[in-house]
């Protein structure tokens, strides 16, 4: 089609520059796709991601950012199916979710998407912030890429911890017993902390409300701010490519990357569907403050921090609860700045790669630990209702 | 240099005027939005905050009759009490061991108190094992060994009529 643009006369106004995007809306009788483009923009934002340069020798390992952005928006759309079906209260929490996995059409397997979802989200967050820290990638100018990056697992583990709770069965509740007593170890303001986050003296009605708005609505909407600015910091520096230069030119994103992308998307989520539905998840027994043989334990990715109060003698559980949390977190935060070091290279900045190594292996040590030598949640003598709950829908 | 006030022609506009009226609008905007944020952020911060504020009530509740309990012997025993859950009144079970030595009674709970689960009684050991972190009190809730930091908690207790009373948050 013939595209004719109407050159406007000059304005009189010379201390503004004359505007393209207007100018270009002058085109007479555009496509419909040039209409919309005119209007949006959206071919050449498409257009200039498509062909963000990556530095030769980016590959494989440069795939887990973008698996973690998919694995996400699919747990939102997994989230939503379930609230749709959940309701948050004592009452009804756990008949809820009861409903959800036996009766409801396909529900023990969009829960499995779901709570398999979200320890493939820690899985493939720690290697990619692994992946970073080794490169050296969070070095100037990237320094607030890896800040707003540590932030948002934070808010991931956030979303764990509170997304426990929904189910309200005796894993549910007793982890959210110790783990929102973990707060009240804070000195001073410790117990008035725990009030605030029960949002009472126990876990009750109020917790659950709670740790729900905050599970839908406040992390939902922090994670959504802190990827956009994560992804709009990617953009805006480029990647950082391997830690030495390689010889080559610039390769543009697409296709190259983007279908190591796509493969690497396709195994995650292959992964994902085939846990969902070959291991879906259980549910324990509704919960009961007075229960007498149920063994608390948190989530697999907790159980370092779990092992580790294991061993913290008499009056020092604040070091565990607090202190090393808290290094380890501001330690993660401030990582660039702590690194001085101009040169990426692993050998040229050993202390640091010491040190982070070393953290890394006592977390798994600690976790491994903590994975063979903690019982199963229930004890033998449990009556096991749950496990017909946890029988899936033919 | 042009000498009129708000020209067109230059950027070179009278800054006294400009320059003060911008200030205003600057400091007036930041104050508005101050005034915003506060309006919806106030009263939200203070909603989330209310249970600071609950005060909770020691009641007496009825929790066995003393010829349940066998001389000398620690049973756990379940009781429910019906409290304030937030938005409804709910009937809450808990778990209470109590130990009967001639007609006096003890009543310890099972909060552990490293991190609050539920201690475990071993009658051939005569000690409470908590499941999580590994502590261990003795018969009378006094620290064994392990992490917490202090005795199992004592309810008050009452024996009226026959009745096993224990005083607790309501």
């Amino acid at each position: 089609m013939a595209r004719e643009v109407i050159t406007p006369e000059k304005p009189a106004d010379v201390t503004h520059p004359p505007m393209e995007p207007v100018e270009e809306l002058r085109v007479e009788r555009p496509s419909l796709r040039d209409w919309t483009d005119l209007r949006l923009g959206w071919w050449g934002f498409v257009r200039k991601n498509l062909d963000e340069p990556m530095p030769p020798g980016v590959g494989w390992w440069q795939t887990l950012g973008n698996l973690l952005l998919t694995l996400l928006m699919f747990q939102f759309v997994t989230g939503f199916a379930l609230a749709m079906f959940y309701a948050p209260s004592p009452q009804s929490a756990y008949e809820s979710v009861v409903h959800i996995t036996t009766q409801v059409p396909l529900g023990s397997f969009v829960r499995g998407l779901h709570v398999w979802g979200s320890t493939l989200i820690v899985v493939v967050t720690v290697l990619h912030i692994l992946r970073v820290f080794f490169w050296g990638s969070y070095k100037k100018p990237r320094e607030l890429t890896w800040l707003v990056g540590v932030l948002i697992f934070n808010v991931i583990l956030g979303f764990s911890f509170t997304g426990y709770l929904l189910p309200w069965d005796q894993k549910a509740y007793w982890a959210t017993v110790v783990g929102t007593r973990i707060a009240a170890t804070v000195p001073f303001v410790g117990h008035d902390l725990l009030v605030l986050i029960r949002g009472g003296e126990e876990v009750g009605a109020l917790t659950l409300t709670r740790f729900y708005a905050i599970h839908v609505m406040l992390l939902p909407a922090a994670l959504m701010g802190l990827t956009a600015i994560h992804l709009y910091l990617v953009r805006r520096l480029h990647i950082a490519g391997p830690v030495l230069p390689q010889k080559g030119k610039p390769v543009p994103f697409f296709p190259v990357q983007l279908f190591r992308d796509a493969v690497v998307v396709l195994v995650g989520l292959g992964m994902l569907v085939y846990l969902a539905a070959a291991f879906p998840p259980a549910i324990e027994a509704m919960a009961d403050p007075a229960g007498t043989d149920f063994s608390p334990r948190p989530e697999w990715y907790f159980l370092g921090l779990y092992e580790l109060l294991k061993i913290m003698p008499q009056g020092f559980e604040v070091v565990a609860t607090v202190i090393v949390p808290g290094l380890v977190s501001l330690g993660m935060l401030f990582l660039p700045w702590l690194d001085r070091s101009s040169s990426r290279h692993p050998a040229m900045r050993a202390s640091i790669i010491v040190a982070g190594t070393a953290v890394c292996l006592m977390i798994g040590l600690m976790t491994l630990k903590g994975i063979l030598e903690t019982p199963p949640p229930h004890g033998e003598s449990h009556s096991e209702p749950a496990q017909t709950h946890a029988m899936r829908v033919e | 240099m042009c000498e009129c006030r708000n020209c067109n022609h230059c950027d070179k506009k009278d800054d006294s005027l400009t320059v003060s009226r911008r200030k205003v609008m600057a400091w007036s905007i930041g104050a508005i939005n101050l005034a915003v944020f506060g309006a919806v952020f106030g009263p939200v911060l203070g909603f989330l905050g209310s249970p600071l504020k609950a005060r909770t009530k020691k009641e007496w509740v009825p929790v066995c009759g003393l010829d349940e309990l066998e001389p000398g012997k620690t049973k756990e025993v379940t009781y429910v009490v019906r409290v304030k859950d937030g938005y409804t009144m709910a009937d809450h079970r808990y778990a209470l061991f109590l130990k009967r030595e001639a007609n006096e009674v003890v009543a310890i709970d099972p909060a552990c108190t490293h991190l609050g689960c539920k201690v475990q009684y071993q009658e051939k050991q005569g000690r409470y094992l908590c499941p999580c972190h590994g502590g261990v009190f003795d018969t009378e809730g006094n620290v064994v060994s392990g992490p917490p930091p202090k005795a199992l908690l004592r309810h008050a207790v009452e024996v009226r009529d026959g009745q096993v009373f224990v005083q607790r948050n309501a």
